[in-house]
């Protein structure tokens, strides 16, 4: 894989307010890459310096080779931005508003039409071609907006909150469409406060604080670096289980902690969240001790990707 | 998927087709008249505009006739109600361009700003020029299309006589020029203002300012320019009269008057005398075309720098 975005020490101030602070990263081509932090850490600072719309104060961005300060128009040629809110173009029909920016982007005519029914049928959108923007619900407004970004096969996708203002449903099916996007080869950098996306998502993280970043990483190395143990998850049948079945656990070796976990699994169930330390040979040794001591065991499993914990131990609430 | 599919056919060039180009080649002029000329807002627009122009002319001649019913047949008769037929029609399409063209463009940049879309185009590689130029043109070409329509009632004036063509290349050309400055002044507004409103009404203020202050100033010149003159000095003399010109040049409607004027007494479309006689100067309707044309340049090129430059 090769890096197609490069960011060296960005930075970027409104006023005294350091919005970015000396931020560098890089994606490597084929990534789905998340950007989270609280409100008001820097992601759509950075993001609209990604994709042109802000000139940095310092630091450089290279997409696909191209300097953002150098050379703003080639690198707008790499990139499909969708911003966090958009507008449509309310008197234009479907097929006219992805015709309108495919003319934008130069691409022929005739190349368009078949571009555009190709793009309509892979959001999912086509029986509404000649219907208005205006009409379109916010979820289908927001394929369209997934379409548009796609429309001169751009290579990095800058998606800015896509699932925000969404209901579940149309939630669950753009992160489908970005999977199938992602699948087409393309990069994909995304923001997003819905946690469980950007973990079902992504391939790395970065979490931004104060305009800085605060860690980034693989999901797993980030869980591995800020929680010095591993986190199980364990259910036991109420009916069966004896009272003493929290302290039986917190015995074993290498529990350090267990913790009642209200409202998680299932009714019938105790759940218990457990703080373990030890490779996975001490781990399969945990549940063979615990099914020996007698405990009705019905779920065991380790919480790889927690990004909630590594978002709340890694963040501290602060605000740039 | 991973190369950018920007594919340009290569196509037979011809004059027409090069000087369309920008025109036809340019996303924004179509998307623009797509949207303005859906539905029933343009046809009942371009039909109210119509009736009224032929409402106000027939009044005109129906009060024309029956004041003088035998003047009907004297050819002197007839070339005055032409050439007020002609005046009155131009006046009326003036009176409409300057009233529509802002309110067209005011609003180009800010409501892209306002319904958030000028992010998106932005982050194309439309340029700002293609921008302007796109919202200029759809505006322009609209505003040309009331001004075409109106074209039959003023050839009703040709044929009553009165009116030369010259009077009629000269009144379109102004017409033209005044499209093209009315519908520059809004998109300047747009292009560095923030919201469509501020920008509708700081392009009417201004319009307002241009053509009534430099009214003013013109006729205030003549007041106290024969207490000048009456100094005897032929510098002095000079100096008044040339800014008196100047001051005409300014204002469509006297450029147009000053320059009818010197049509009918000296019989010259392109150069004429001072009123104090001594100093060949160009036709005013020149002056005028030159500077409207001048100050459209530099309005759509601050709007294309103001579009250009990224947010801070």
């Amino acid at each position: 894989m090769s890096a197609v975005v490069e960011i060296q020490g960005l930075s970027k101030q409104y006023g005294r307010r350091k919005a970015v602070d000396n931020v560098n990263m890089t994606v490597e081509s084929g990534e789905i890459f998340g950007l989270v932090g609280p409100n008001g850490a820097g992601k759509t600072t950075t993001m609209r310096m990604l994709v042109t719309l802000l000139r940095p104060d310092k630091g450089e961005i290279h997409v696909c080779g191209h300097s953002v300060r150098k050379s703003p128009r080639d690198v707008r040629r790499q990139i499909g931005f969708m911003p966090d809110a958009f507008g449509v173009y309310g008197d234009l029909t479907v097929y006219e508003y992805l015709d309108f920016f495919g003319a934008c982007y130069g691409i022929d005519r005739k190349q368009r039409a078949s571009l555009i029914k190709d793009l309509l049928e892979l959001v999912d959108i086509g029986h509404r071609h000649n219907d208005m923007v205006d009409t379109l619900s916010t979820g289908l407004k927001q394929r369209l907006g997934l379409a548009r970004v796609l429309i001169h096969d751009p290579s990095v996708l800058v998606l800015d909150e896509p699932a925000s203002g969404l209901d579940p449903r149309a939630r669950v099916e753009i992160r489908e469409l970005l999977l199938e996007v992602a699948r087409l080869g393309k990069t994909i950098i995304f923001s997003s406060h819905i946690l469980a996306d950007v973990s079902e998502l992504c391939t790395r993280v970065a979490i931004m604080e104060g305009g800085k970043l605060a860690a980034l990483g693989a999901l797993d190395q980030l869980s591995e670096r800020v929680m010095p143990h591993r986190l199980l998850r364990i259910g036991l049948i109420k009916e069966t289980v004896s009272e003493n079945a929290q302290a039986i656990i917190a015995s074993c070796a290498g529990i350090s902690e267990v913790r009642p976990q209200e409202g998680l699994g299932r009714a019938e169930w105790l759940s218990l969240e457990a703080d373990f330390t030890g490779d996975d040979k001490a781990l399969q040794g945990l549940l063979a001790e615990m099914l020996q001591r007698g405990l009705p065991v019905v779920q065991f499993n380790e919480d790889t990707k927690n990004l909630e914990e590594v978002f709340m131990r890694t963040t501290r609430g602060i605000v740039s | 998927m991973n190369e950018p599919a920007i594919v340009s056919a290569p196509k037979k060039r011809t004059l027409i087709n090069s000087l369309l180009k920008p025109i036809i080649e340019n996303p924004v002029i179509l998307k623009e008249l797509r949207g303005r000329m859906r539905g029933r807002r343009a046809f009942v627009s371009l039909t109210l505009y119509i009736l009224l122009i032929s409402i106000l002319i027939g009044s005109i001649y129906a009060a024309m006739t029956v004041a003088s019913p035998m003047a009907r047949l004297d050819p002197g008769f007839r070339q005055n109600m032409g050439k007020v037929i002609f005046s009155t029609v131009v006046l009326l399409e003036f009176l409409m361009i300057s009233f529509i063209g802002p309110s067209l463009t005011a609003g180009a940049i800010t409501s892209e700003r306002e319904r958030r879309t000028f992010d998106l185009l932005r982050t194309t590689p439309l340029t700002a020029t293609a921008l302007i130029f796109g919202k200029l043109g759809s505006a322009c070409l609209y505003l040309l299309l009331l001004v075409l329509t109106g074209l039959p009632i003023q050839a009703l004036a040709f044929l009553l006589g009165g009116v030369g063509i010259e009077e009629i290349v000269v009144s379109s050309l102004i017409l033209v020029v005044n499209v093209l400055f009315f519908c520059s002044l809004g998109l300047f507004c747009s292009s560095f203002m923030k919201r469509t409103l501020t920008a509708n009404v700081t392009s009417y203020t201004l319009i307002l300012l241009g053509m009534l202050g430099l009214g003013v100033a013109y006729f205030s010149l003549f007041t106290y320019s024969s207490f000048i003159i009456n100094s005897y000095s032929p510098t002095a003399e000079s100096f008044i009269a040339m800014i008196a010109w100047a001051l005409t040049a300014t204002n469509p409607f006297s450029a147009a008057i000053v320059s009818e004027i010197l049509l009918i007494t000296n019989q010259t479309l392109f150069f004429g005398k001072a009123p104090s006689g001594n100093i060949y100067i160009i036709s005013p309707w020149i002056l005028h075309i030159g500077l409207y044309l001048a100050l459209t340049a530099i309005m759509l090129l601050l709007s294309i720098v103001f579009v250009k430059r990224p947010d801070r």
